[in-house]
């Protein structure tokens, strides 16, 4: 609408500047999708000229084929749907939780003192080793997983969003206190608005580990979903199977990563920052 | 002058630290008198917003007595910390909010403040689209939405361009008189506080005592920018100057 309002009268050289940046834009979008047909083409050509062994460097058309057959058995959404489905619930639950524990550690600084050297060492654990034991624990099915998600997501959402939350300058808060703020409308009001753009960054990092936590999760136990079909793939050296379900774990990580960004572009605005 | 509401009788304050204690003001007396205008100067570091601090509530003095009559002080910033994601409406609305005191009324009030001193037009405004200098007097008016007797400002002028801080000390001057507040300010910048103000307190350096006072008389209305140009304007400032620089 504002836009329509004023179209201001450029010069011909601010005109011709602007077309540039245009034409910069376009030559790198185009760029992008022919760097992806030409990867796509010599890898089918490589496979139909036998360079490399379609057996075990598969090719487009028999990826396509692959997830092709996958969808005409019904299997292809009952894949994708669980590992969509662990992902989501272990994101969402590493993130509330990660969230309520980072609130917390910054109500108390003491124990958040207390806790740092516990934190700084199951940050550095591979929480892929605890594996085995979320088995006997949570059994040999979707919970493991789902739990495996969130751990790997965990640590690292507590840390980031509590580094955020400290990072709010102690000038603000004095503010409030000059206002007469309890500790309570200091977080509501003031802490917690102010690191959201913190903690939508911390979701985007953790977005990418739940993938991580629920791929791995698949590989120790399960009996469907992507994570599964790779690994199954890999036993029966199908690995047309492997390459499918990666590209389709791609789409679907790269997916979600923008929905969360979508998310956060929406929350800012709406937030006016 | 009205009734005293700030007294001061030999406060000291001491800090802790791990490595040792620090003296930031020692056996410090004054007081000031409803509607009366006092500024507070000395050397950087002296111990000045620690007595505001102390005047806020938010220290409590090592030793000595404090008496404050009327509610909770107002207190302004250097900066203006306007929340971002509130409009301007919600900004000055925040104190009366985490006071527990919104309602239509006190609502009303507030944006009478707006529509008085000109910023009725940036209501649904966010903070990022003013000037630092619009944006201080949104902090202002933050602070008077609560409606306090007194009000506390910590060298509110000194993160603004030198010509901003001339005109916004001239309006804010005109508005505290106006809404006839009692006002204490900090700073260092001797030719503000001899144009704003009815007295002149001098500190030493820490620990902070109270090292001269000066009621200023000046020959020229009340504002600020034309007390600049008062006869009397220089003998003040170098007498203030040489209290001063004794320290050094």
């Amino acid at each position: 609408m504002s836009e329509e309002k004023k179209v201001p009268a450029y010069s011909q050289e601010h005109r011709a500047y602007l077309n540039s940046l245009r034409r910069k834009d376009r030559f790198v979008t185009a760029m992008r999708y022919l760097l992806l047909v030409a990867c796509l083409l010599i890898w089918e050509v490589a496979a139909r000229l036998n360079w490399i062994d379609p057996f075990i460097g598969s090719s487009p058309a028999r990826l396509t084929a692959a997830i092709l057959r996958l969808y005409q058995s019904g299997e292809l959404w009952l894949h994708i749907g669980i590992t969509l489905y662990e992902t989501v619930v272990g994101f969402l639950l590493g993130t509330l939780l990660g969230t309520l524990v980072a609130i917390l550690l910054w109500w108390s600084p003491t124990l958040s003192r207390i806790l740092d050297p516990y934190l700084v060492i199951l940050n550095a654990l591979p929480k892929i080793a605890l594996g085995p034991i979320l088995i006997v624990w949570f059994g040999a099915g979707v919970e493991s997983i789902i739990v495996m998600g969130l751990l790997i997501s965990l640590v690292v959402t507590i840390m980031s969003v509590l580094a955020g939350f400290n990072a709010i300058t102690g000038e603000k808060q004095l503010l409030m206190r000059t206002l007469g703020a309890s500790k309570l409308q200091i977080f509501t009001m003031v802490v917690l608005p102010a690191s959201v753009p913190t903690i939508m960054n911390a979701l985007k990092i953790s977005v990418g580990m739940s993938w991580v936590g629920v791929i791995v999760g698949e590989y120790l136990v399960s009996k469907a979903g992507l994570g599964y079909l790779i690994v199954y793939g890999g036993q029966v050296f199908n690995l047309d199977l492997v390459m499918a379900s990666i590209v389709i774990l791609c789409l679907l990580a790269a997916i979600m990563y923008y929905a969360v960004a979508y998310l956060e572009k929406g929350i800012c605005q709406r937030m006016g920052i | 002058m009205g009734k005293t509401i700030v007294e001061a009788k030999d406060i000291c304050l001491t800090y802790h630290e791990i490595n040792g204690e620090t003296q930031a003001v020692d056996h410090l007396s004054f007081s000031v008198a409803k509607g009366e205008f006092v500024s507070i100067v000395g050397p950087s570091g002296c111990g000045k917003t620690s007595v505001l601090s102390m005047l806020a509530g938010l220290l409590e003095p090592s030793a000595g007595e404090l008496h404050l009559e009327g509610g909770r002080p107002g207190y302004m910033l250097q900066r203006d910390h306007l929340l971002d994601w509130r409009t301007i409406e919600g900004n000055i609305l925040l104190g009366l909010q985490v006071q527990g005191r919104l309602n239509a009324q006190t609502r009303e009030n507030a944006l009478s403040l707006l529509k008085t001193y000109g910023l009725y037009d940036f209501v649904h405004s966010y903070p990022r689209q003013l000037s630092g200098g619009m944006r201080q007097k949104v902090a202002l008016i933050r602070t008077l939405a609560c409606s306090p007797d007194l009000l506390l400002l910590d060298e509110p002028f000194s993160a603004l361009d030198y010509q901003t801080r001339l005109t916004l000390a001239d309006e804010i001057h005109a508005i505290l008189r106006k809404e006839g507040k009692t006002a204490i300010l900090v700073t260092h910048d001797i030719a503000e506080a001899i144009s704003m103000s009815d007295r002149v307190l001098v500190f030493s350096g820490r620990p902070a005592r109270l090292k001269g006072e000066h009621a200023i008389h000046l020959t020229a209305p009340d504002s600020p920018l034309k007390r600049r140009n008062a006869p009397e304007f220089k003998e003040y400032f170098d007498t203030i100057w040489k209290e001063l620089d004794k320290n050094v």
